[in-house]
């Protein structure tokens, strides 16, 4: 910035807005805002990854349990469309450098299509979660009314007393009567399996029994607050998806309308930064919330 | 120089178009990308919210004149000392330096056009109006009563006002914070002008830089931690509910995270203004530039790491509490720096009693009281005997009014000249100054002694032998609503009737006042060029200032 003509002087490149003296001074005051932005993203998802913590260090068991509910099948096919789609981000990237229009929009594309696939597994997922009782918010499940008492599960007297039994893994879902829609979870196995080696915490102990005994309401309470966590994390990602395909329709048009060069790419880079970065969210959202556990049962 | 013949030139030619007269629509202004034009507007929302936020407090007041809660029943009460608290720290404190001092005198003091992203800047002036509409809906729709503090498991389970609303109010205008921190530091790293290195910025766009870091860091927390609440309050389930094995000392955990160094949100810009103050109306170079500059991001720092004092009997490990008590005393270090280093500025400055001068001592004084009973609360042993009395109520007023607000308006004073292009009544400036440190003490010392005597805040009744005082504080209140009330008349008079300004009215070397008055929109004719260092007074600098004020008394003889 050692030599300054006056502005009128100026000539203007495509894109140079009126409070910059020159394109590098727009590239830059652009690349850093989009990485405090970032930073302001860590921050955000920071705060989730800190109740995450919190819980899991409080409740292994529980947060185990519901784990083993998650497809980590799913879950990670959906980290494997994604880190592709990043891929074909990166490749926008280059191509809108080097002003190939074709390519740009071929790409783009293609990061949508991934990205609508992300979002199409995640609402299978989501579907299935429904279905089995297993969204934490009472009413927002599947309601399944009451048939004949004690046809399903053993020991089940009522709809409202759900007890604790070891499920059989390997044995057919049964549909547990849900007339409220209400969080249902009846398998206690792990905080048993807890008890048993004595490898439970206080805050566990506490947590899953009373008087000594397991006491499922307490457990579901436990294990709930995982799939809260869960449904919350996930759906924060998902939301930040959305918006995502949001700017890659509206990158898609401006490519289509062969809008970037060599010299002016900055939108098609900074879009790029923001998709990357919702990558790697869950990058670290699926180990932790589908893989962490799976030992205890696999 | 080539600025000193820019003014000449500008003042024979033709009068120029300013920022202001610069299109006259409502769409020039609803739609304007101009930083100052936006700070304006800013400043005009965040009155509105601080007069607000002033007739809660005077009803507050006027509960205390008496012991029993006769005026306000205590429902009512906790509504209007939650309302109080909401508007004064989220919609006047948070934007109030940064927003309309901050956005109108960043771009011109490092000589830029302005901030590097002025549409993102009109964004964030929405989502602040957005924000501070759902609040105010809220609010007439009945309120909310949890105390600013939101602490759950009242604010998600029990409470049944409108806890959501108010939340997402928040939520919202949290993003308006962050956008204009990230709009601040693009703007310091890359707009500066030729010339303008780090350490020769003005120590207002340090305090600046330190606090847009903190809103940066700071908020997101914030943000999703409101929005948890609001969603456990939607779900009725979540994970501070203890009922369910939840724990609501984490959402303090995760409040205080952000409210504490939000609290350095603002009182930082604060600094900032002050610093230009002692040094521009001593007329000597500040002493300690670097100390000054960097000890404010040692408070951005240091803030992050303290905000457990808070709950020092929340329940939190005692030993985290011995951590958090002694990095608090760490962070009232850089602190106690700025002050003496201020204080040494003034050792034998040239000093002018000008009204801006009279802001800037008080809040010498005021803050230093604010932050010493700070350290009394960071102590954990005395904190259990004043935590959650008056005595809290007290030092947190002495900083953030006595601090921030003393600032603001010693900074609206200040650069008043500059926004508008008129002079206020200097007689009236003074005379209300002094009002309100008169008016504050009186409202706040009394708070001090009633606190240590174990009267608890946020009730709408007290023992009737604590009375004496609080007739004296609430006495001090009115005096303290008139002192804050009488700028807005001589301003709002001196916009029409005040006489001009000229570019340069207190003779600074800023490169703020080497434009016209009021700024044209594109700040300046000419890219200035910077070749002098910050608060550097003489001739060498380019502008004659002891002869320009000489020439200034003998032109116009003094009535």
């Amino acid at each position: 910035m050692s030599t300054h003509s006056d502005t009128h002087e100026h000539h203007h490149a495509p894109g140079l807005q009126h409070q910059f003296e020159d394109m590098k001074q727009q590239e830059e005051s652009v690349s850093i805002g989009m990485w405090m932005f970032l930073v302001q993203e860590i921050m955000f998802f920071g705060g989730l990854f800190t109740v995450y913590l919190v819980f899991r260090s409080k409740y292994p068991m529980a947060f185990a349990a519901g784990s083993n509910h998650l497809d980590a099948f799913l879950g990670g096919l959906n980290t494997l469309v994604l880190i592709v789609s990043s891929l074909t981000m990166a490749l926008t990237v280059y191509y809108a450098q080097k002003g190939n229009r074709n390519m740009q929009v071929i790409l783009i594309v293609l990061t949508m299509i991934f990205g609508a696939t992300f979002l199409g597994v995640k609402a299978i997922e989501y579907a299935d979660k429904y279905n089995h009782g297993l969204v934490p918010v009472t009413g927002l499940n599947k309601k399944i009314k009451e048939e004949k008492k004690g046809e399903h599960g053993v020991g089940h007297e009522t709809g409202h007393e759900k007890p604790c039994y070891d499920v059989d893994h390997n044995a057919p879902v049964v549909e547990h009567p849900n007339p409220k829609g209400e969080f249902l979870w009846t398998d206690c196995s792990l905080a048993k399996l807890g008890l048993d080696t004595n490898t439970l915490t206080t805050d566990e102990k506490n947590g899953y029994f009373s008087n000594e005994q397991i006491d499922a309401d307490k457990f579901r309470d436990k294990v709930r607050i995982f799939f809260w966590i869960y449904f919350v994390m996930t759906g924060l990602h998902a939301l930040h998806m959305i918006i995502g395909l949001g700017l890659m329709a509206w990158l898609g048009w401006k490519a289509f309308r062969n809008t970037y060069s060599a010299e002016y790419y900055m939108p098609v880079e900074m879009s790029g930064l923001y998709w990357h970065f919702v990558d790697i969210v869950w990058i670290f959202l699926f180990p932790l919330l589908y893989l962490l556990g799976r030992h205890f049962l696999h | 120089m080539q600025t000193q013949e820019a003014i000449v030139q500008g003042l024979a030619a033709e009068p120029k178009l300013n920022y202001l007269t610069n299109g006259w629509t409502i769409k020039s202004w609803l739609l304007t990308k101009d930083h100052k034009r936006i700070a304006i507007m800013y400043l005009i929302s965040v009155s509105v919210f601080f007069f607000m936020g002033g007739l809660y407090a005077g009803a507050i007041r006027l509960e205390l004149l008496t012991p029993a809660s006769d005026l306000l029943e205590s429902g009512t009460y906790n509504k209007v000392f939650t309302q109080h608290g909401i508007l004064m720290i989220f919609f006047f404190l948070i934007p109030s330096i940064p927003a309309i001092l901050g956005n109108f005198l960043l771009p011109l003091m490092i000589g830029a056009k302005d901030l590097a992203l002025p549409r993102i800047n009109l964004l964030s002036l929405y989502i602040y109006w957005a924000g501070g509409a759902l609040v105010l809906f809220a609010l007439m729709q009945g309120g909310i009563d949890t105390g600013w503090t939101f602490y759950a498991p009242y604010s998600t389970t029990f409470s049944n006002t409108y806890v959501m609303l108010v939340g997402l109010g928040i939520f919202i205008n949290g993003f308006s914070s962050i956008l204009t921190g990230l709009n601040f530091i693009v703007t310091i790293h890359t707009m500066r002008a030729p010339g303008m290195t780090w350490f020769r910025l003005p120590l207002f766009v340090w305090a600046h830089y330190a606090t847009s870091l903190v809103m940066i860091l700071g908020t997101p927390v914030i943000a999703i931690t409101i929005l948890l609440l609001a969603l456990e309050r939607v779900g009725k389930i979540g994970i501070f509910d203890p009922s369910i094995g939840g724990d609501p000392i984490l959402f303090q955990h995760l409040f205080w995270f952000y409210s504490h160094p939000a609290v350095y949100i603002m009182i930082l810009p604060g600094m900032g203004v002050i610093s230009e103050l002692i040094s521009n109306f001593s007329r000597k170079k500040i002493f300690g530039y670097e100390f000054i500059a960097f000890s404010s991001i040692a408070i951005a720092v240091f803030g992050f790491l303290v905000w457990g004092h808070h709950m020092f009997i929340s329940g939190q490990s005692m030993y985290a509490g011995l951590v958090f008590s002694f990095l608090t005393m760490v962070v009232a270090v850089p602190s106690a720096i700025k002050v003496f280093n201020w204080t040494a500025t003034l050792y034998k400055g040239s000093i002018t009693f000008d009204t801006p001068m009279l802001y800037a001592l008080g809040f010498l004084g005021l803050f230093l009281i604010g932050g010493l009973t700070g350290l009394f609360l960071g102590a954990m042993g005395l904190t259990v005997h004043l935590t959650d009395t008056y005595f809290i109520v007290a030092h947190f007023h002495y900083v953030m009014v006595g601090g921030q607000v003393i600032a603001y308006l010693g900074g609206i004073h200040y650069w008043w000249p500059k926004m508008t292009g008129k002079m206020y009544s200097e007689f009236w400036g003074k005379i209300s100054a002094m009002l309100i440190f008169v008016g504050f003490n009186l409202t706040f010392f009394p708070q001090f002694i009633l606190g240590y005597l174990g009267m608890p805040r946020r009730y709408a009744s007290y023992p009737e032998e604590l009375q004496v005082l609080n007739i004296f504080s609430t006495a001090g209140a009115s005096v303290l609503g008139v002192g804050l009330l009488m700028p807005v008349v001589y301003l709002g008079h001196s916009l029409i009737f005040g006489k001009a300004a000229g570019d340069n009215p207190w003779m600074l070397p800023g490169l703020e006042w080497r434009t016209a008055s009021p700024p044209p929109t594109e700040n300046f004719e000419k890219m200035p060029v910077v070749t002098w260092e910050a608060y550097e007074f003489g001739e060498e600098n380019g502008l004659d200032l002891e002869g320009a004020r000489k020439r200034d008394a003998e032109a116009i003889p003094t009535t």
